[in-house]
């Protein structure tokens, strides 16, 4: 058996060790027996202050859901906001053409067509639109059948309109706006953004020789407008595709950093385990062989099996408890519910600010004593009440005594001692009161202490 | 002598736990239990002075048992459980047991709490304590609280309408928060976290 252990680039290596019959019965068993236990000794010391105080840094914080869901929001008005952008420019178009036209010499009915007939086109990008919307999670090739009704309605007006007034560039327009929306790969999309620019500037040459606008009316704007129409829209869609780069970006980031969590957690757990089953192994497989020659050595290695049992157990709840740490107000809110389900009248006042409040100093107090009143319960009222007092957290807990409450057993007292240790340490004040018929505990802690957790 | 029924569907661990305390003078364990409905049937029979219960057994679970014992003879119930899932430890306050510890814990230790038990005290284990403080809090309202819990079998929007006196339509609005609040799609995803989670 020869157990090597890897832990953050240092690696302890045992040497084999045989057990020889021969030398054992000579030498005597207990010498090399506490020999190896020395060792086991060593290394599970060396090996827990390799483990646990290499990985102390803080975890992350979790970005609540509340902001997800704003942000998530916020990423769809977005959306809405680049298509009533898009469609405002078309709309706007139609109106100019339908303007002109209006004031130059056409019946009614032209007008009214090229004003539906815009309005319908303008309906019939939406569907271009609404697809532009996923592009990035579109699959290859073209949808043919959602592509067929938007391009009929932009051909079919374009000729209708350009066969009533009889410019080319009200012809050509609407198809040229349907393809530009189109979800082109990046690079094409330039090309053709500028081919359709040159295309309507031509036209608009081609349509003030040959054809004459009424007095008065400014002939240059619907050209230039439908000239500047593709790049105008594609700058919209181009502010939507950034955005919803950087909002995929920030999506695969936290996935990163959950997945790093989650290696992280799943290192910690093997080490740990992997660890202490090693010396457990190795104290039962010692206990095993020393039973038959010397029992009393062998039920030494025996008790210490069971010490180290113990220790793995203590070192994984560390763990998961280093994992799962929740505000102070919640867990305030959680010792006022379980007092209350222990039929306990609670009065809580939790300060609203109570997530600023040090929690690591409080937290255990808070665990410490709402266990205490659980505990040493049959009481009938509970008070808990977290306040701000200048420069310090002020945490007070008041039971009503009962008949062996806390102390009188010994176990409430060594609990509390822990406590009033850490308190000290973060420079606070712990007093316990006990009075008649009520217990108190008050502990203040300064609000500036550094978290250590 | 006090009067002790133990049940625990894992056998192993039953029998292992019941010799160890035939080992302390003034604990007898008069039944051995592998389900719940076993121990509430045992328990009515024999009237121990304390049930020891594991919480994860099949048909009723720990707290169930001691739920519906407390209704009908005066026994005290201590649960033990491996791993004590969010909420569990404020539902079996909630349904008077006495105590709550661990599996970890030792022969030696369980019996020391069967005797404070036994004496009228309450005993929850600080490690379940502690795990039991720092549970996630529900984002949900209590009136989004109950919402779930009344279709948590899968009732058509109208049937929770009835059962706590809302317009459908107040109802669909609760449920379009809760499928926010939670980043789920479906109510019954949201029940599930709810369950998982000891809220309902």
């Amino acid at each position: 058996m020869l157990p090597v252990i890897v832990a953050n680039g240092v690696s302890v290596a045992m040497t084999p060790f045989h057990w020889s019959p021969a030398e054992s019965g000579s030498a005597g068993t207990s010498p090399l027996s506490e020999r190896i236990a020395r060792r086991i000794r060593d290394m599970c010391h060396a090996r827990i202050v390799l483990s646990v105080s290499s990985r102390t840094e803080p975890l992350a914080p979790a970005p609540s859901s509340a902001a997800a869901i704003s942000l998530t929001r916020g990423v769809a008005a977005t959306w809405w906001y680049t298509l009533t952008a898009v469609v405002f420019i078309e709309v706007a178009l139609i109106g100019a053409w339908t303007g002109i036209v209006a004031a130059t010499d056409f019946s009614g009915a032209v007008v009214l067509t090229i004003a539906v007939g815009g309005l319908l086109w303008c309906a019939s990008t939406l569907l271009l639109l609404f697809d532009y919307r996923h592009r990035f999670d579109a699959g290859p090739g073209v949808p043919w059948k959602r592509l067929i009704v938007p391009f009929i309605v932009a051909v079919a007006f374009g000729a209708v309109g350009g066969w009533l007034t009889g410019s080319w560039q009200l012809a050509v327009m609407p198809l040229a706006q349907s393809v530009v929306l189109l979800n082109w790969p990046r690079g094409v999309r330039f090309r053709v953004v500028v081919a359709a620019t040159l295309l309507l500037v031509v036209l608009a040459f081609l349509d003030s020789a040959t054809y004459s606008l009424g007095a008065g009316v400014p002939a240059w704007l619907p050209g230039a407008y439908a000239a500047l129409l593709p790049s105008m829209t594609v700058s919209s869609l181009w502010f939507w595709d950034v955005l919803v780069t950087l909002d995929r970006a920030r999506a695969s980031e936290s996935r990163l950093a959950a997945t790093q969590e989650r290696l992280r957690v799943a290192t910690d757990v093997h080490d740990l385990q992997g660890h202490h089953l090693q010396v457990i192994a190795l104290q039962l497989e010692l206990a095993e062989r020393l039973l038959p020659r010397d029992p009393d050595a062998g039920m030494e290695q025996l008790r210490a099996a069971r010490v180290s049992v113990d220790e793995a157990r203590q070192g994984t709840r560390d763990l998961a408890t280093r994992y799962r740490s929740v505000p102070l107000s919640d867990e305030l809110a959680n010792a006022r519910d379980l007092l209350r389900a222990a039929g306990l009248d609670v009065e809580a006042v939790i300060d609203p600010g109570a997530g600023s409040a040090p929690g690591s100093a409080l937290g255990p107090v808070i665990r410490e004593t709402t266990t205490n009143v659980l505990r040493h319960g049959g009481g009938r009222r509970a008070r808990l009440v977290l306040t701000r007092i200048p420069d310090a957290w002020r945490y007070e807990i008041t039971n009503d005594m009962v008949a062996g409450g806390v102390g009188s057993d010994g176990s409430g007292g060594s609990g509390l001692d822990g406590v009033r240790r850490r308190i000290e340490e973060a420079r606070g004040t712990l007093d316990v009161r006990a009075e008649q018929s009520e217990f108190a505990v008050v502990v203040t802690v300064p609000s500036k202490v550094e978290e250590t957790r | 002598m006090i009067r002790v029924l133990l049940a625990d569907d894992e056998g192993m661990i039953r029998s292992a736990l019941a010799a160890l305390l035939r080992l302390e003078d003034d604990i007898e364990v008069v039944a051995e239990c592998a389900d719940g409905e076993q121990a509430v049937a045992e328990a009515l029979r024999l009237q121990p002075d304390v049930c020891l219960l594991d919480l994860e057994m099949p048909g009723l679970d720990g707290v169930q048992v001691a739920e519906r014992l407390n209704r009908a003879i005066a026994t005290r119930c201590v649960v033990v459980t491996r791993h004590a899932r969010p909420g569990v430890l404020r539902r079996a306050l909630a349904s008077g047991v006495a105590g709550f510890l661990p599996k970890s814990r030792g022969a030696d230790e369980v019996a020391a709490v069967i005797r404070r038990v036994a004496a009228g005290a309450r005993y929850v284990d600080p490690e379940i304590a502690a795990d039991a403080l720092s549970d996630e809090r529900s984002p949900l309202t209590d009136r989004e609280l109950d919402v779930l819990r009344a279709g948590r079998r899968g009732e058509t929007t109208g049937q929770i309408a009835r059962a706590l006196a809302l317009a459908p339509g107040t109802v669909r609005n609760h449920i379009s928060v809760i499928l926010g609040k939670l980043s789920v799609g479906t109510r019954q995803q949201a029940v599930l976290i709810a369950e998982e989670r000891g809220w309902i």
